[in-house]
């Protein structure tokens, strides 16, 4: 037991820690202020675009789509930054030679930029109610924290793989840029994914968000828990596939470097 | 009596590719079949110059890199098959300012590595702050780490790589690039973990570094150890020579070239300064060959000669003009 609270307290202390290391880079002016206004930047720029396009009927469908899509900007950009950071600060030769649970390094680096990830969302939906877009009265705001939950967690796995690959690649920024602008696409955030190509259904499926988005559209139109628990499993077992690939490629990427020494290498 | 540290037959090749569209396999053998052991509670030096295999060694005795081929022990577990069993008992420190969380503070650094090291929390809290006294960081403690000095960043690193008690160390050029008192404390903390028993292993381009703190020295160069043994067997190596030093102004690499085709001269170096270049030639001949020598210069302004017993570095210089050139094969 005082083992496991101990372990416990390592994986509480490493995540907090890492995050400070790793994604300190804002002023903390400068970062709540990012947390409050770059929300409310996208929801206003593709509502409105929506509005435009459609019509004032469907603000909520794209106000909900994209507050619960900027939650990719920590999962992806954060938690990317928070792995690849690493080989940044010359600091992966002593993880590796450090006799620390990988699988507890690993995703400890997700868990602040999850509750990033979080309060992101809910600053997008709390704009959008403040200006009208979004009617929160038949909502059961257990079902949508668990929603958004999932949701931010399914994407921060998506960052831990992609992270993996900024220990390989200098080019991740690229890379995280297009996944980015990608889940804009085939989340369903602005576009329903009925109305996309079938083999674009396909991916659309196969990513983060896409379920959780529509969980919390039904969510917030009053569907109870009960009637989302399918797609919030999907979502769920979505970002375990994606934490399993990226934990693997992790300890692959640990084994080669090892093996052909470029722990270093760039 | 079982050693600390035993090395077999130990090589590491490495391969890579060159060129974009027709790749060509660069092949490069940074240690080649190297052997040695160290006993417990021996400070043990390995010195070379840069390229030489030193690292690459480290890399591998860490569990950071695995052998091409030959096997190594640290207190009796293997390298590769016994690496989980190996890292909680060692610490290790890579030259440079690298390797530590800038945007953190120095307690925060030693909290985090602690946190990586599993080290119980009650016991990190005591520990941390005696490590932090020990490298003389304590009033510092609290600030970031992009504010410290590099000798500064060198000390933390060090008191990072006590934290777990490891009772065996690394410590790969650990005073590269520090001015010399900060070069100094840094000795002064490796002289204290000295007296504490640990078994360590020092690599460093210093020779007075190693004169002073080693009880063995392994000279290696293009990844073969050419000479092992005390700092003062080492200097016997070069009993029969003198050393002859020419403080020059402007030194022509036609000088240097006349200079080691003398038949009286062992080996020369060069150590660039910077108001002039210092010249050191041995010699067996010693003050007698001074005329000569100085007719190579062809007039160039020589500020000082003098003429002065052999030091280990001396020993050193000679042991690595003998060595060969790297072998590198292109296919």
């Amino acid at each position: 037991m005082r083992r496991l609270i101990i372990n416990l307290q390592l994986f509480w202390q490493g995540a907090v820690l890492s995050y400070r290391a790793l994604f300190t880079w804002l002023r903390p002016t400068t970062f709540i202020a990012s947390m409050i206004f770059f929300p409310l930047g996208q929801i206003m720029f593709f509502t409105l675009l929506g509005i435009y396009a459609t019509g004032a009927q469907n603000a909520s469908f794209f106000l909900i789509g994209n507050a619960m899509q900027i939650t990719a900007s920590s999962g992806i950009f954060g938690v990317t930054m928070a792995v690849g950071g690493e080989r940044w600060a010359g600091t992966l030769m002593y993880l590796f030679g450090s006799p620390a649970n990988r699988l507890a390094i690993f995703t400890g680096r997700a868990m602040v930029h999850v509750l990033n990830g979080f309060v992101e969302v809910l600053m997008g939906l709390a704009w959008g109610w403040l200006l009208g877009w979004v009617d929160f009265s038949r909502t059961d705001p257990l079902a949508l924290g668990l929603t958004i939950l999932i949701a931010t967690f399914s994407t921060a796995a998506m960052g831990l793989l992609l992270g993996c690959l900024g220990l390989i690649t200098l080019n991740i920024m690229f890379i995280n840029n297009l996944i980015y602008f990608l889940l804009l696409l085939f989340s369903g955030a602005n576009v329903p994914v009925t109305s996309l190509p079938w083999w674009m259904q396909y991916i659309s499926w196969a990513l983060p968000l896409t379920r959780g988005i529509q969980a919390a559209r039904n969510v917030v139109g009053g569907a109870p828990l009960t009637q989302v628990i399918d797609l919030l499993a999907g979502e769920l077992l979505i970002g375990v596939i994606y934490l399993v690939a990226g934990y693997s490629l992790f300890r692959v990427f640990e084994a080669e470097a090892k093996r052909r020494g470029t722990l270093e290498a760039f | 009596m079982n050693n600390t540290i035993q090395i077999s037959n130990l090589r590491r090749v490495y391969k890579s590719h060159i060129g974009a569209f027709r790749r060509k396999l660069k092949v490069v053998e940074a240690v080649k079949d190297i052997s040695f052991e160290v006993e417990p509670g021996e400070l043990f030096g390995v010195l070379g110059p840069n390229g030489a295999g030193k690292t690459t060694t480290v890399k591998m005795l860490t569990t950071l890199l695995i052998p091409t081929s030959g096997t190594a022990t640290i207190l009796g577990y293997d390298v590769v098959k016994q690496a989980d069993a190996i890292r909680p008992r060692i610490g290790f420190i890579f030259g440079g300012e690298r390797g530590l969380y800038w945007r953190l503070s120095g307690i925060d650094n030693l909290r985090y590595f602690s946190a990586l090291y599993q080290i119980d929390p009650e016991i990190s809290k005591k520990r941390i702050p005696q490590l932090l006294e020990l490298v003389g960081l304590t009033d510092r403690a609290s600030e970031k780490v992009e504010g410290y000095s590099r000798g500064m960043k060198q000390r933390l690193h060090i008191a990072r790589t006590l934290l777990n008690d490891p009772e065996v160390l690394f410590l790969d050029e650990p005073s590269i690039g520090l001015d010399p008192v900060a070069a100094r404390d840094i000795r002064g903390v490796v002289r204290d973990m000295r007296e504490q028993k640990k078994t360590i292993l020092l690599t460093t381009h210093y020779m007075f570094e190693a004169d002073e703190l080693c009880r063995r020295i392994a000279v290696i160069n293009h990844g073969k150890i050419i000479a092992l043994d005390t700092p003062a067997n080492l200097k016997r190596f070069v009993q029969d020579l003198a050393v002859v030093e020419f403080q020059v102004k402007t030194l022509t690499p036609q000088t240097l070239e006349r200079l080691k085709a003398l038949p009286i001269v062992d080996a020369v170096s060069v150590e660039e300064r910077e108001q002039n270049s210092l010249v050191v030639v041995q010699s067996p001949r010693g003050a007698e060959a001074v005329p000569d020598l100085l007719a190579q210069f062809n007039g160039a302004s020589i500020q000082k000669v003098s003429v002065r017993e052999p030091t280990l570095e001396d020993a050193y210089v000679r042991l690595v003009n003998q060595a060969d050139e790297p072998e590198v094969s292109l296919s």
